[in-house]
């Protein structure tokens, strides 16, 4: 460990344990609720999958530059009084500890008109034994400090990841592109 | 209370909005749209990875000529200088190619050598929003426009009338209407690993190695520079800071960061507070020191006992 902080006193010594703690998961939207919300117009949405033959998944690898995992992808026909409005994408994106889960529409062209995170699940370890930090929740109201472990939503730091939303998006045009033109 | 939460990829980070539901939900989900639109406006102005954000043509153009921006970026560019200027350097938007020779910004292709001995008085504010550049340098606001667009968001939705919620934009997290009772800093070394630190700011802001850590020279280091040294700061170390807006809260992230003791008397100056963090990578032990921690303990003695 490096020297102490010079003018600084350290106010806690803190060991995380190394238990593994319940999986932390929220859930933003569901399939329908992004449904409507990224297309307030729509009469209908049809489930159309697109599954992929070989030659399709390496147009779509050659163009978005990333791998497709599955050969098929979850996608809806958009319509309203019988036109296409465009496509609404589910697709699912692996990090080093979160899974998430996120929605794409499409217009009829192809062009995105919004990204919409459904689930968004992380595990997480970590609970803290230190005295001297513990203290400074000593006097607070009893039922914040018994909450604060399950009380999630707060985090501040990094999210896990986001480049990974970013390359599943490329890899949704690309698939437009090959297979709902 | 129920809360409706909604959370999209934006600003290079997952935007998560939540905000207590009283009103018609179809009200709030509009509300909610409107805020995420600032925060889109903000990303699309001040992207340092899009070569039409008005941030890239400022680094492309304005050496040779005064480019005029929008309110937005003038606001944020202002801010930065005003930072720059308290902490006398410490805070630096120029710091860009330090950033790209560690790996951290991709390289545009220009030779970072000579952009590297710019900082941020080489950067103009001249009257009707024109910004002239004394030298070609590279200025990227990511951090600071960050917790900009997440203050943003929050008074869009106090405009529209949502009473409570908050918006976190990756760490920059911000809160109106209820205030939490404490705020999850991820541990420095083991990101999902939480350590609760009690908070009374409405604003928060950390920053870390986290996922994006190098080796330079022997040493992990993140994606913060020290302006005036040339050096990246220790990828051991999280410095989180508590303010009451989140541009202010991220942008002395950067000033702790950089210099813990001179910084310090910034904190005072903006009435924030930062909680730095440091692991040991070994054993994943961590010191954390707190800048309020003297008035907090000796302020109320039960805590100290029940700490003993």
């Amino acid at each position: 460990m490096r020297k102490e902080l010079s003018g600084w006193s350290v106010f806690a010594v803190i060991a995380p344990a190394l238990a593994a703690a319940p999986a932390f998961a929220v859930q933003y939207l569901t399939l329908e609720q992004a449904q409507q919300l990224m297309f307030p117009g729509a009469s209908r949405f049809v489930s159309q999958p697109v599954r992929l033959n070989a030659e399709q998944k390496r147009s779509v690898e050659r163009y978005a530059t990333v791998k497709m995992r599955t050969s098929e992808q979850p996608v809806w026909r958009v319509e309203a009084s019988g036109t296409t409005l465009g496509w609404f994408v589910t697709d699912e994106v692996f990090g080093k500890h979160e899974f998430i889960t996120y929605a794409v529409a499409l217009d009829a062209g192809g062009t995105v008109r919004g990204v919409e995170i459904l689930d968004y699940r992380e595990t997480h370890g970590g609970e803290v034994r230190d005295a001297r930090w513990r203290a400074q929740f000593a006097g607070k109201r009893y039922g914040d400090t018994l909450k604060l472990d399950a009380d999630i939503q707060n985090i501040s730091g990094a999210t896990l990841s986001c480049k990974h939303i970013t390359e599943g998006v490329r890899r949704i045009l690309a698939l437009h592109q090959t297979a709902l033109r | 209370m129920s809360a409706t939460r909604r959370a999209r990829p934006l600003l290079g980070t997952l935007v998560e909005i939540s905000v207590d539901t009283v009103r018609r939900p179809p009200a709030t989900q509009r509300a909610i749209d409107r805020a995420f639109a600032e925060i889109e406006r903000v990303h699309i102005l001040m992207n340092y990875h899009d070569p039409g954000s008005e941030i890239s043509r400022i680094n492309r153009e304005a050496h040779a000529h005064a480019v005029t921006v929008s309110e937005d970026t003038w606001g944020v560019l202002a801010a930065a200088r005003r930072m720059s200027a308290f902490s006398a350097g410490l805070f630096d938007v120029t710091v860009a190619p330090l950033l790209a020779d560690a790996g951290f910004v991709s390289h545009d292709g220009s030779d970072t050598d000579a952009l590297r001995g710019a900082c941020w008085r080489d950067v103009e504010l001249l009257s009707d929003r024109r910004v002239c550049l004394r030298r070609p340098l590279r200025i990227d606001l990511s951090g600071i426009a960050k917790g900009y667009a997440v203050d943003l968001a929050v008074e869009s939705l106090e405009r529209d009338g949502i009473r409570a919620g908050h918006v976190n934009a990756g760490g920059d997290l911000r809160f109106f209407g209820d205030l939490p009772s404490a705020v999850h800093i991820r541990h420095p070394q083991r990101p999902t690993a939480l350590i609760p630190i009690l908070s009374c700011h409405s604003a928060v802001a950390t920053s870390a190695g986290y996922y994006r850590r190098r080796i330079c020279a022997g040493r992990e280091v993140c994606a913060v520079a020290h302006p005036q040294r040339g050096t990246l700061c220790d990828a051991t170390r999280s410095v989180t800071v508590f303010a009451d807006d989140c541009m202010t809260a991220d942008a002395l992230t950067k000033v702790i960061h950089a210099d813990p003791v001179r910084g310090r008397h910034l904190l005072r100056w903006r009435r924030a507070r930062a909680v730095i963090i440091d692991a040991d990578p070994r054993t994943g032990e961590c010191r954390l020191y707190d800048s309020a921690s003297q008035l907090d303990v000796a302020a109320t003695p039960a805590r100290r006992a029940s700490g003993a």
